[in-house]
């Protein structure tokens, strides 16, 4: 069974009752707008790594002697860099990244963050997620732009979470729906014919706060679980999305962007998808913790970028990475390093116009006691991303106009169907 | 259709997001007109006709919140008493001992032990509160590595959950599962760790606006110094046993013996290692130390409010107002931070017991895997619940973050509501010696269906297939 926006909207009307008070949040899918948006094929994949990834140990100033002298005990050794010029290089851990980035596919953001930061690993979450530094948004960036202008489109795999169980908050707006789909395997529901009849019996018309959201839930659950089972048929992974093994382990950001790579491969109304790596928040014991998450990353990600390549979809792609801040110049005693500020960010994909973009944040001249001073507003990404890359309506995201990344070429290939 | 919406203030919309939603998903209210059909079955504000104005059904309501679920017999003896008194009742409920996993090392085989506890316990309302303490004083697992800090975290939230604020969190400062996670055993005179500092304040007692970056440095100074130390039963500081690659067991058994003759490892100040200078905080100066810092948050006026929203989020509305929250939050500080108090306080609260808050929350995964082992009476689902929490993302110990575990519509995905209908199926199948589904209509749904349910219900053939029905159904997800 397809759900539709109709029924969806169908489902809502009914369902609810005099006087009800309904978090709009919950009743999404609801009220769609219908706005006419973004009509091309283009994707776009975002990479949140959680817990506060430390960015000078990810793009390593290693010409500064004031990063040796921060980081005793923490900090990556100048002959291990992989150099990117002679001030600059990745952490040894990102190999395949460098590739990519020789291959000109990946441009790295140096210093973004925004003007009077906080410390805070919720604040700074609520900051990147809403796009909004005074934390009065309540939509999610990406859910804004899946509400707006591309959920009109009426595919409930418009949004996906891939490899998380709950919504990202990132993706969360009143009108958006999104699916999460924690693995392919699980996505069914078991039990036989009789349970699978059941079960969208149980979640329709329900009424209460709750009721439009399970039964959104469940109408994308059953859309999801038809393009996967279709999906499985015609794509085989064309890349090892794990250092050992043929096949990704469960609940890893490999896994995850396998399944990505599957969507995208198979079903073209897919346009934003989510993954999510955590454990970056390294307070102790950085060095080992921080380079086997960077090790994860570079292997998924260019597994990621080799697969849908050879699903002949590299032209219409583009992944993104973020972290709700970067760390404290200088290391805590505990071998690791405390919240900080500004950090760098990747955009990998065939359309992207590799290099290096923004400045480098001063390590002396700094902010609150020791944190980096950001050079790039997020924001600016943000509207590079969705006006350059999505060609949509960033202001409408956004709420204002930040200066764009010139990443994007205007040869960037569109496919604009009829 | 364009809705006319409430704005929570930003206070409360911050305390919603410090609750674990972290998203939109509580900040804000609209209004909805009533249509269609349902008219009649949906009278009330929470959108289901509310019964909470039957003495039944209000015993149901809070057996089903203070706790995980009940028997027919539970809710006859909870309905025979007065609502006051079913309240004290419940809230005066002291906690059973868990019964020790095999290896306290292990932390699956605790979380198995928590499980089997809380779907067999007849004090059910402390491990409620543990679950509770569990999301707010939050911790992961893979910080235990080989010592029994999980098992001694659970204990704690046991023994001092229901107590009073300022013990909680004294002994929360010291709880090795909390030190490692927060990574307070490595913080130092000469460098401060400020992770535990920015959480005890910002997550723990005050809420976001009510310290300063300052306040994080100092109290963080304050709160340095402490180690982990192992002590035997007496109080008496032990040497551990030591650790040997090519002999795990003979030091997990080591360990299990000490554990369970009364030893714990506890965090202790190691004078050469704290700040001794003076520290400003919060308008105090001092020289000041961990409890120092805690009692100074205790008197800050957000404190109260603060915690009492938090809870008043997880146990009685999803989005509880200014008034609400200060009416309750003025008897917990008056009560010096008594956490009984606080809570006879909530479940005696409009905000709690009136009709328009019926189904008004979610049952979390825990909640609702527990419920339904409880309903079936089929304590030996754990192993397959267990299994289950990931595809519904919540395995115990292991929560997404510091702020801990989502709340309410937070846990609504397709992802996690397969994983629920699946679990529900898992439950009801060769399913034998269950109470009769169509009596548990009435118990634990009180009759209130919506059409969905009660189509699903009418086409069920089988006593398994109405369990399936009624366990998977919207209704059963909320409380």
């Amino acid at each position: 069974m397809s759900v539709t926006r109709r029924d969806f909207l169908a489902a809502g009307l009914v369902g609810v009752g005099a006087g009800v008070i309904v978090p709009p949040i919950l009743a999404k899918g609801v009220f769609a707008a219908g706005i006419d948006g973004i009509h091309n094929n283009r994707v776009l994949v975002v990479v949140q790594l959680a817990g506060g990834n430390d960015g000078l140990n990810t793009v390593v100033p290693y010409a500064d002697p004031a990063y040796a002298a921060s980081r005793p005990t923490v900090g990556v050794r100048p002959e291990s860099v992989l150099h990117l010029d002679a001030q600059v290089g990745l952490n040894p851990a990102l190999p395949k990244l460098k590739s990519l980035y020789e291959a000109g596919q990946m441009a790295i953001v140096q210093g973004v963050g925004y003007d009077k930061p906080t410390y805070s690993h919720f604040e700074n979450l609520y900051v990147w997620e809403y796009a909004d530094p005074q934390r009065r948004q309540r939509d999610g960036w990406l859910g804004t732009l899946l509400g707006k202008q591309l959920d009109s489109q009426g595919h409930p795999l418009a949004g996906c979470a891939l490899g998380e169980a709950t919504t990202p908050p990132e993706l969360r707006a009143g009108n958006a729906t999104v699916s999460v789909i924690q693995s392919a395997k699980g996505y069914t529901v078991q039990g036989g014919p009789g349970r699978q009849a059941t079960a969208p019996l149980l979640y329709s018309r329900t009424p209460g706060i709750y009721g439009a959201l399970f039964d959104q839930a469940l109408g994308t659950a059953e859309s999801g679980m038809k393009v996967l089972a279709d999906g499985a048929a015609s794509y085989k992974p064309a890349a090892q999305y794990a250092a050992t093994g043929v096949a990704p382990a469960a609940n890893t950001l490999g896994s995850a962007l396998q399944l990505t790579a599957q969507l995208i491969a198979t079903e073209p109304s897919v346009k934003i998808c989510h993954v999510v790596l955590g454990g970056f928040d390294t307070h102790q014991q950085e060095s080992t913790r921080q380079t086997t998450l960077l090790a994860e990353l570079d292997t998924a990600i260019s597994a990621f970028m080799q697969d849908i390549a050879a699903h002949g979809q590299a032209d219409r792609v583009v992944l993104m990475t973020w972290s709700e801040f970067g760390r404290r110049i200088k290391e805590n005693g505990s071998a690791g390093t405390d919240h900080g500020a500004a950090a760098p960010l990747f955009i990998v994909g065939k359309p992207v116009k590799g290099g290096l973009y923004g400045e480098q944040p001063s390590l002396t001249s700094t902010v609150d006691s020791g944190n980096l001073k950001f050079t790039v507003d997020f924001r600016s990404v943000y509207q590079t991303l969705i006006r350059d890359w999505l060609q949509g309506d960033a202001g409408a995201v956004l709420g204002a106009s930040y200066p764009e990344l010139p990443m994007f070429t205007s040869q960037s290939p569109v496919f604009n169907p009829a | 259709m364009k809705l006319p919406q409430i704005r929570l203030s930003r206070r409360q919309a911050l305390s919603v997001a410090a609750g674990g939603a972290l998203g939109g998903a509580a900040v804000y209210f609209g209004i909805e007109e009533l249509g269609g059909s349902t008219a009649a079955a949906i009278n009330t504000a929470s959108g289901w006709r509310s019964p909470l104005n039957e003495r039944r059904a209000l015993a149901a309501h809070l057996l089903r919140r203070a706790g995980f679920a009940y028997s027919p017999a539970d809710l006859d003896a909870a309905a025979a008493l007065s609502y006051n008194d079913l309240v004290d009742k419940v809230v005066s409920e002291q906690a059973q001992p868990l019964t020790a996993p095999a290896d306290v090392t292990n932390h699956t085989s605790l979380a198995q032990a928590w499980y089997t506890h809380m779907a067999t316990t007849q004090a059910q309302f402390p491990e409620r509160m543990s679950l509770f303490w569990h999301g707010v004083l939050t911790s992961d697992y893979r910080e235990a590595g080989r010592f029994p800090f999980v098992y001694q975290q659970n204990l704690l939230y046991r023994s001092a959950g229901l107590k009073d604020l300022r013990t909680l969190l004294a002994s929360v400062t010291r709880d090795p599962l909390m030190m490692r996670y927060l990574t307070l055993d490595a913080s130092t005179a000469t460098a401060p760790n400020e992770n535990y500092a920015r959480e005890l304040m910002e997550l723990f007692t005050l809420g976001p606006g009510n310290y300063t970056e300052d306040d994080v440095r100092e109290s963080a100074r304050a709160l340095s110094g402490l180690r982990i130390v192992l002590y035997d039963a007496n109080g008496s500081r032990i040497t551990a046993p030591k650790y040997s690659a090519s002999d795990k067991q003979r030091y997990t058994d080591q360990i299990n013996q000490l554990v369970k003759a009364g030893a714990s490892y506890r965090g202790t100040l190691v004078s050469r290692l704290h700040d001794t200078g003076t520290k400003k905080l919060l308008g105090h100066s001092g020289n000041l130390g961990a409890d120092d810092v805690i009692d100074i948050l205790l008197a800050q006026p957000a404190c109260a409010p603060f915690l009492t929203r938090r809870a008043m989020t997880f146990f009685a509305s999803p989005a509880p107002s200014d008034a609400d929250v200060n009416t309750v939050a003025t008897q917990f500080r008056d009560s010096r931070y008594d956490l009984r108090t606080l809570m006879r306080a909530i479940f005696r609260s409009s905000a709690f017991t009136a009709p328009s808050n019926y189904r008004s929350l979610m049952r979390s995964p825990t909640d609702y895997m527990v419920a339904t082992m409880r309903v079936l009476g089929r304590p030996s689902l754990v192993t397959t619940a267990a299994r289950a929490a990931l595809g519904m993302d919540q395995v115990l110990y292991d929560p997404p973050n510091v702020a801990g575990w989502p709340s309410n519509a937070g846990w609504v995905s397709s992802s996690s509501l397969l994983s629920r209908i699946n679990f529900a199926t898992a439950a009801t199948t060769k399913l034998t010696g269950a109470p009769d589904a169509g009596a548990a209509v009435a118990t634990q749904l009180d009759n209130v269906l919506s059409p969905g349910t009660t189509a699903a219900l009418t086409a069920a053939h089988t006593e398994s297939d109405r369990w399936f029905a009624l366990l998977a159904s919207p209704e059963f997800q909320l409380k």
